[in-house]
């Protein structure tokens, strides 16, 4: 069974935004090597889920990260605002 | 618990949202509580005094988080919390695949523990402190410090020259400075810059 990403970054990304209405998460491309998810959030938003340093935004990469190592993936995320 | 007081002419999805921005949560968090109702005339101009709180179990919420977490991830776990002294709360997960969660030199550990503590601050105001630990590996790394800090410690006082640690994160630092803070001999000081910092142990008399 494969590991819905965008589910597991959207539940992770969630609880920490103002505006979930505008919170998007959608995997923008897929190979044989790596994933490509991209997050958009409203822009009062952005600094709550990059996090002081990117610490929170490092943080759900690292998540990310280990869940894909099951399918021998790796996975980039990119966060933005709309 | 976080709270918030609004003066409105009514009560619904929109001050929900105006109260979560102004208590930076997300709404689905954010309980309305009429405190004070007033009629105007003829029921005209009617308005409320509202409190908004934010819903929020340390507990409860924190472990809904990991869990989902865990079923997202597809990892079959049993969570367990419990409040420590000095605004700690202790995580425990129990599952039989500890290495995935744990990452190389716990890495996936600490990025669980940034997360979950950074939703604990988020929600409340007590600065809580999260310790998350899978299948004991903390607790067995924590003994590893200590015998690594006690043997170095010896070979310092022993020989006088001080002796530089590999690179380990505040946590394990932390270990060192804590177990060392007692002798006489020695004196322990973090140098180097993150994600690079490290102890060195120092000889105290010369």
């Amino acid at each position: 069974m494969a590991v819905n990403f965008e589910k597991l970054i959207l539940d992770l990304v969630k609880p920490l935004v103002v505006h979930p209405d505008d919170l998007m998460v959608k995997k923008f491309s897929e190979d044989e090597e790596s994933i490509t998810i991209q997050v958009l959030v409203h822009q009062d938003d952005l600094g709550r889920v990059i996090g002081k340093g990117g610490k929170i935004a490092n943080a759900i990469r690292t998540i990310a990260y280990a869940a894909a190592s099951r399918i021998g993936k790796k996975i980039n995320i990119d966060i933005d605002a709309f | 618990m976080k709270s918030f007081r609004l003066e409105t002419k009514s009560i619904g999805e929109q001050e929900k949202k105006l109260a979560a921005k102004e208590l930076g949560v997300n709404p689905n968090y954010v309980e309305l509580k009429v405190v004070e109702e007033r009629k105007g005339l003829f029921h005209l101009n009617r308005s409320y005094t509202i409190e908004a709180t934010v819903k929020f179990d340390v507990i409860k919420d924190s472990i809904a988080y990991l869990n989902l977490m865990l079923t997202n991830m597809e990892v079959e776990a049993f969570v367990e919390a419990r409040q420590g002294e000095d605004r700690q709360i202790i995580f425990t997960v129990d599952t039989n695949e500890n290495p995935l969660l744990i990452g190389k030199n716990g890495k996936t550990l600490d990025a669980i523990q940034v997360l979950i503590k950074n939703l604990l601050n988020v929600y409340t105001e007590e600065h809580y402190v999260a310790l998350v630990d899978v299948g004991g590996y903390k607790e067995q790394r924590k003994k590893q410090l200590e015998i690594l800090a006690t043997k170095t410690a010896k070979d310092v006082a022993r020989t006088k020259i001080k002796v530089r640690l590999g690179k380990m994160n505040a946590y394990e630092r932390r270990v060192i400075h804590t177990k060392l803070a007692e002798w006489r001999d020695v004196s322990t000081e973090s140098e180097g810059e993150e994600p690079n910092r490290y102890v060195v142990i120092k000889p105290k008399h010369k």
